[in-house]
């Protein structure tokens, strides 16, 4: 750790106690873009970092109000406003009990360089309460949505903040939450993201973490003159991330062999086709069903069940070109990157969040193969609720092979930036310094372009 | 209170005196002079139901008095306090008896009793127990000579006729004995509940002759007299008390049951009844004495004094006792033997005696006249008049052994003279309303469910329920129950007891069930009336004895089935119908039904099962019949979710049979107060955990040869199917992936999950109305937290009243709460383990083994193996009489393998405490199983949850499985340590804290 980043997390925490979560990130972006600011003094004089993690503004507010039984609650509202250097501040609000200052800032800091990275127009923020929609009846969701849109709405705007859902704030909440705003202003703007697809959503955003996945891998492919064509696929999980990831190597040409859910499994050497994977969707998101049960359909599929006492997963213990981490964090240690290597696969696109341990991730660097890292290869999600702002400033939704379209070249944006990031400072092929350093330089331009603000 | 019809008596007074019988039946109308005619009762409302609307017993004690004076017929007052009861004793003066359960409304038992004598009254008490742990208790720490008797209940309402009788047979002993030759039976023991099991048995025997009689076609009447005279039972604690009845009544003792040990001279006498034996066959060899005892060593001497011997622990003691009543009291079948004791014949009752009495060999008749045996078996069966007949007639009064058999054949033909049928079932084909009509075939018990059921319907049309609701009625569906003489009749003429009762192989015994061809003509033929009037599928279901006994819940012990009556050739429809009887009696004798009995107080051949057979609520689709949905409504909730508190209660409904809430399976739960507040924890949740599959019954399937142990005609069908049958609208939201939103209804596209957010957010029925009401009734009623098992079938179509039908009501069993348990000051180096969530309270502290299911091992696909596993130490255990800590990850006893052990009750059943932790990857949320929640509360069993994820909850998973195990399997270990473990659960604040033992 360099002597300015040790100098900078101390004053962190002497001027921001009690936060462990907030610390720690600070400290990760710190020593990635290290390099950043040892190249180019102009940051450091502009003291850019400093200002990065100072929140731009943080309001914390009451939410007073009334369940059917008449008894008066009061929870905790925020909204921290991180930073608009490149567009109005865009991120979730979280309702649960856990919800603090702390965390939100936290997720407001990641937010920033996440939404800097798509290359679309958006700052950073975060929000929520410390509301538990759980065990509460629609009445008092709604209630408390009210409440808390109540003081919210003067902070935010189409121009200004643009807060999305996050845990605890599915579409039941947006509505809530927009409807009151609309009231409250008697105006009808993208004020917030995660609409009904009737009032101002947009199409493609299940797909759009699947699709942009396996965009970036398409991508991440093209630097060797390749393409998915032909590629022999592993997948796992079977969710919305995996489904559409499928779907989408399907449509690219390549082959598809693994599904897997928590308790195990398939491979089908033959592949999983369209009508195939019409059956998984089917299984999983209709009747909800094990993945064992395409085993039981399909009689060229092989399900095995997960051990979870053993040491590797051996859904990656399988030839193919490709892997498609879609399940879940921690997917991916150090033996199972391994056995990946082993049998021959070098592209990598992570779907998950965070699917690879750290000394797997260490092994993929190490290898020098095309490891796409979840912050850039599952930015998808999060460029689609930029293609929802852009839908309703333009007043006119698009279809879904335009979203489809955008969404692939965001995709191919946020490649170019990594492999350019990367290449400039050293460590070409390192998607991951390439995703941090281009993350937050945008930021760190814009924001020495508009002055000390 | 329903009167049961009984047979017009008049006309048959002057043909019995006609016939010259009169007077010598007249003076036995002095007989039991003294009679219990007014009864106090002391109880909750529950408890009276029992009392009047169960089985035989009230018929018996009501016609009983009818048949002599109609004015002065028993009457069964119930109060519910102590005070209200002194009031009411003292202000009419006319209580011959009062009974009170150990808890009363506003003072102990105890208190109650000392008040009646401050109060001047001189009423006998008798007090009566649920529960046998209580009982002891108060035996142990208070003096308790003020009641007149202590009986505990043990599911069998027949203890009641024993209460009174017995008190009645020490008020009229001496002078029945004097007028008309009564005969005596003592019986001595002390232990209270002994003598509460078996004094019915004894009395029931006796009052079964008499039922032989009716059968014979004897009026009612002469069998009250009958009963007059039948023989008398003394009860006695000790040795003193025995040998004075046995001194007074020398001459008319029938026999002599006794217990060995117990107080002779003052002090406990391990060998009294020994004794006592010896002294009486000195003076008398031929009076039979059966003497009872837990130690097997007792036997030889029995044997050398000339006692028959009974252990008390077998598995068989009441088996045993009826033999022994039915040998050597006469009171079973008359057999006809040689001298050599070869069997040669065998008479049932006075018909057969008459036929038999033409055919078997002289000298049989010889050895049976000379030795009094005719009349000595009249005389049991209370034939005094034929009796004393045939008693002074000499063999050698005869020319020929010939002229002695058609003399005693012409006495027994002229006794028979009158025949008039008379046979007492309720259920009658022309008055039978299948829309409604509860019924009942054949004598006995109804069981327990089926008094909850019965008790039900009568507070639905006593409090006008049935039409509370607009635009759907509240009903019990129309159902006939087999009474348990039914369930005895096929099992004894079939010989199954003995087998059922030491089989092992459940489907050996369906076998046998199902292949048993006698089944009692009359019933067959009662049933072919039911299924005449009766054309849609019907669920057999089980009604034990021992079921729903308010402290004993037998709750999903026994197996129900279910039929589609729908053939078109009524003989295959009774024989589905008889075949499901079968399968149900069969269940008696499962291997889970042992396993549970085990641990109870109670004996398996104490257990008699009635079954009720229903109209099932539902409607047909397709080929499948199932009710729109079905669920389990509980007046106390073990964890209310703020704003509702625990009285606010709990239900689980699902889409179709209620197989699936029972079980355990996924259900949406809901508290009828808040009725829109959701109970899921995420979306997430939600989706993973809702209702994804239904039961049906298949109406297109008949006769499944199989000796399956399950219900072979229920199955499974995807919501899909529900969808296109029209059933899942109603219970039904849809998930948009696209909005990531759960709408209410089916109407958008998307993912179905089963919310009931129709009925319970858009008020389709007013189902939460309706079940707040009937829990409040049914604890009103009980006088006790209950739960209600219903089903509604809203696809009737038209403008037809939908339909809710109640299909069970049960006491809900809550632990009682002692004392409060701080938890200051312990070492938390010794914490096995802390929770915040524990159901119930006291310390445990003779726990010496712990069954713990290896959390690093453990892996969900696995959990069917666990709960094998877990089965075969509870098997151990349970022999070794070592109660056990079991502690396991996910829910114990669900349904579904992924979010638990899918353990059943009986295979857990020795456990003293359970603990349930979350998996490794999933945090679960406790399990409220119906079923198994209701036997763990009944047997005191406590229950820790452990959220490893807060703070404030322990479990030492380092420690536990760092121990030595006594033994290992794959993914369980038993461990076992030389000093107990203490265990001490504080119920007022769900507290509770498990130490590793000292050592």
């Amino acid at each position: 750790m360099s002597q300015y980043v040790k100098d900078l997390m101390a004053e962190v925490k002497t001027k921001n106690p009690g936060e462990p979560e907030f610390h720690q990130a600070v400290q990760e972006v710190a020593e990635s873009v290290a390099i950043v600011l040892d190249r180019h003094p102009e940051y450091r004089t502009a003291r850019i970092l400093e200002r990065i993690l100072e929140p731009e503004r943080v309001i914390m507010f009451r939410v007073p109000w009334v369940d059917d039984q008449g008894k008066v609650h009061i929870n905790r509202g925020y909204r921290i406003e991180m930073n608009s250097a490149i567009g109005p501040y865009k991120g979730g609000l979280r309702f649960h009990p856990s919800v603090n200052l702390s965390i939100l800032k936290f997720l407001a800091f990641e937010q920033v360089f996440k939404n800097s990275l798509t290359s679309l127009p958006m700052g950073g923020g975060k929000g929520g309460s410390d509301f538990d929609p759980k065990g509460k009846s629609d009445l008092k969701v709604m209630r408390f949505c009210q409440a808390f849109m109540s003081e919210l709405y003067r902070h935010i705007g189409a121009d200004t903040d643009v807060p999305a859902g996050d845990i605890g704030v599915g579409g039941r909440e947006i509505g809530y939450l927009f409807g009151q705003y609309k009231k409250l202003k008697n105006e009808f703007t993208g004020v917030l993201t995660g609409k009904g697809l009737n009032w101002g959503g947009s199409l493609i955003r299940p797909e759009a973490t699947g699709y942009g996945a396996v965009y970036f891998a398409a991508e991440m492919l093209g630097t060797k003159g390749q393409t998915l064509e032909g590629k022999l696929c592993l997948v796992s999980g079977s969710g919305n991330v995996a489904q559409y990831t499928v779907e989408k190597i399907i449509q690219l040409g390549g082959k598809v062999v693994t599904l897997s859910d928590s308790n195990g499994y398939i491979y089908d050497e033959q592949g999983i086709n369209t009508e195939k994977l019409a059956y998984v969707m089917d299984l999983k998101n209709v009747r909800r069903g094990r993945i064992e049960e395409y085993a039981q359909k399909y009689k060229s599929a092989v399900y095995t069940a997960i051990d979870p006492k053993a040491d590797h997963n051996p859904i990656w213990d399988h030839k193919a070109h490709c892997a498609f981490p879609s399940a879940t964090q921690n997917e991916i240690n150090a033996k199972d990157a391994q056995n990946l290597l082993r049998n021959g696969i070098y592209v990598v696109s992570e779907g998950a969040n965070m699917p690879t341990t750290i000394d797997g991730v260490k092994i993929f660097l190490e290898s020098r193969i095309l490891y796409g890292p979840g912050k850039a290869a599952n930015a998808g999600g999060v460029s689609v609720s930029g293609l929802e702002m852009s839908q309703n400033s333009m007043r006119l939704p698009w279809t879904r092979e335009e979203v489809d379209h955008r969404l692939q070249l965001i995709m191919r944006n946020i490649h170019n930036t990594c492999v350019e990031m990367a290449e400039r400072f050293g460590t070409p092929g390192n998607y991951v310094n390439g995703a941090n350093i281009g993350g937050f330089l945008k930021v760190a331009d814009a924001m020495m372009d508009q002055g000390v603000v | 209170m329903t009167i049961r019809s009984s047979t017009d008596s008049t006309g048959f007074e002057s043909q019995w005196i006609e016939h010259g019988y009169g007077t010598r039946f007249q003076g036995f109308q002095n007989l039991m002079r003294i009679r219990i005619r007014d009864i106090l009762i002391v109880s909750s409302l529950y408890d009276l139901y029992l009392f009047e609307e169960d089985g035989r017993l009230y018929e018996l004690i009501r016609n009983e008095y009818q048949g002599l004076n109609l004015s002065h017929s028993p009457e069964l007052t119930r109060v519910s306090s102590g005070h209200e009861a002194i009031a009411l004793a003292k202000k009419e003066n006319r209580f011959d008896l009062i009974i009170t359960t150990l808890h009363i409304e506003d003072m102990h038992a105890l208190a109650f009793a000392h008040l009646v004598r401050e109060s001047g009254l001189s009423v006998p008490i008798v007090l009566l127990s649920f529960d046998n742990r209580e009982l002891q208790y108060l035996l142990l720490h208070h003096d308790t000579s003020i009641f007149e008797r202590i009986f505990i209940w043990q599911g069998d309402f027949r203890i009641i006729i024993a209460m009174i009788k017995s008190l009645e047979d020490r008020i009229n002993v001496e002078n029945d004995t004097r007028i008309a030759g009564v005969q005596v039976i003592i019986v001595i023991e002390d232990n209270v509940r002994y003598y509460s099991s078996f004094l019915p048995l004894i009395y029931t025997e006796m009052l079964k002759q008499s039922q032989r009689l009716i059968s014979e076609g004897i009026n009612l009447s002469h069998k009250f007299l009958r009963m007059r005279a039948r023989p008398k039972i003394l009860l006695c604690g000790t040795y003193e008390e025995a040998w004075e009845h046995y001194r007074t009544y020398e001459e008319y003792i029938l026999g002599i049951i006794s217990d060995v040990d117990f107080k002779k001279g003052g002090l406990q006498n391990p060998r009294a009844g020994i004794e006592f034996a010896e002294a009486v066959k000195a003076d008398h060899p031929d009076i039979p004495i059966l003497l009872q005892s837990h130690l097997p060593e007792n036997e030889q001497d029995a044997r050398r004094i000339g006692a028959s011997f009974v252990l008390k622990d077998s598995a068989t003691l009441l088996n045993e006792l009826h033999q022994f009543m039915f040998q050597y009291f006469s009171f079973g079948d008359f057999v006809f033997r040689t001298p050599e004791g070869v069997e040669v014949g065998r008479a049932t009752n006075l018909r057969t005696l008459a036929e038999q009495l033409r055919v078997v060999p002289d000298e049989s008749i010889r050895y049976h006249a000379e030795r009094n045996h005719f009349s000595n078996w009249l005389k049991a069966r209370t034939e005094f008049w034929l009796a004393h007949q045939l008693r002074p007639r000499k063999v050698s009064d005869f020319a020929s052994i010939h002229d002695l058999r058609l003399d005693l054949i012409d006495s027994i033909n002229a006794y028979l003279m009158v025949r008039q049928r008379g046979i007492i079932t309720d259920f009658r084909k022309d008055t039978f309303d299948p829309g409604s009509s509860f019924a009942r075939i054949g004598g006995g018990s109804l069981g327990g469910k089926a008094r909850g059921l019965g008790f039900v319907n009568t507070l639905i049309n006593n409090y006008h329920v049935r039409d509370r609701f607009p635009g759907i009625q509240i009903y019990v569906p129309a159902a006939v129950v087999l009474g348990t003489d039914v369930f005895d009749q096929f099992v004894d003429e079939n010989a199954l007891r003995h087998f059922a009762i030491n089989c092992p192989d459940d489907k050996e015994i369906t076998r046998r069930f199902l292949e048993a061809e006698k089944f009692p003509e009359d019933v067959l033929g009662e049933l072919a009336a039911f299924l005449h009037t009766v054309h849609t599928p019907l669920a057999v279901r089980s009604s034990s004895l021992l079921e729903d006994s308010q402290y004993h819940p037998f709750a999903g012990v026994y197996e129900t089935y279910m039929i589609p009556n729908n053939h078109h050739n009524p003989l295959v429809r009774l024989n589905d119908l008889l075949e499901s009887i079968k399968r149900v009696y069969a269940s008696t004798f499962y291997r889970s039904a042992k396993d549970y009995i085990k641990v109870t107080s109670y004996r398996l051949e104490e257990e008699k099962m009635a079954v009720i057979i229903q109209k099932m609520v539902g409607s047909a689709h397709a080929f499948r019949f199932y009710p729109d949905f079905a669920g389990v409504a509980k007046s106390h909730n073990f964890y209310p979710i703020a704003p509702q508190t625990s009285a606010d209660g709990i239900v689980a409904v699902a889409l179709g049979l209620g197989k699936t809430v029972v079980d355990g399976g996924n259900t949406v739960r809901f508290c009828p107060k808040y009725p829109s507040d959701a109970v899921h924890f995420s979306l997430n949740d939600l989706l993973d955990n809702s209702q994804k599959e239904f039961y049906a019954l298949r109406l297109d399937d008949h006769a499944v040869p199989s000796f399956e142990t399950h219900d072979m005609k229920i199955e499974r069908f995807d919501l899909v199917v529900a969808e296109q049958d029209g059933t899942l609208g109603s219970v039904a939201s849809t998930y948009s992936q696209e909005n990531q939103v759960i709408y209410d209804g089916v109407a958008r596209n998307g993912t179905r999950i089963v919310t009931f957010a129709p009925i319970l957010k858009n008020k389709l029925l007013p189902l939460p109305q309706i079940l707040e009401l009937l829990l409040d009734m049914g604890q009103w009623g009980m006088g006790t937290p209950v739960e209600i098992e219903f089903a509604v079938n809203a696809s009737v179509g038209g403008d037809r009243l939908k339909e809710f039908g109640l299909l069970q009501m049960r006491p809900l069993v809550l632990s009682r709460e002692i004392e409060e348990l701080s938890f200051d000051r312990i070492d938390p180096e010794r914490i096995l383990c802390l929770s915040h969530r524990v159901l119930g309270n006291g310390i445990i502290e003779d726990v010496y083994d712990i069954v713990v299911v290896d959390y690093h091992a453990f892996d969900r696909l696995r959990s069917p193996e666990v709960a094998h596993e877990v089965s075969m130490f509870n098997a151990q255990l349970v022999s070794e009489g070592r109660p056990y800590l079991l502690i396991g990850v996910g829910r114990w006893g669900t349904l579904d393998p992924w979010l638990g052990i899918p353990v059943t009750w009986d295979q857990i059943a020795g456990a003293r405490t359970i603990i349930e932790t979350g998996f490794k990857d999933l945090p679960v949320t406790p399990s409220q199983g119906s079923h198994f929640f209701q036997n763990l509360t009944s047997f005191m069993i406590g229950y820790f949850t452990v959220n490893m994820q807060r703070d404030d909850n322990s479990l030492d998973w380092d420690w536990l499985l760092s121990q030595t195990p006594l033994e290992q399997k794959s993914l369980t270990r038993l461990l076992r340590f030389p000093a107990p473990l203490t265990i001490k659960m504080n119920g007022h604040r769900n507290m509770g804290v498990i130490l590793k033992p000292e050592m």
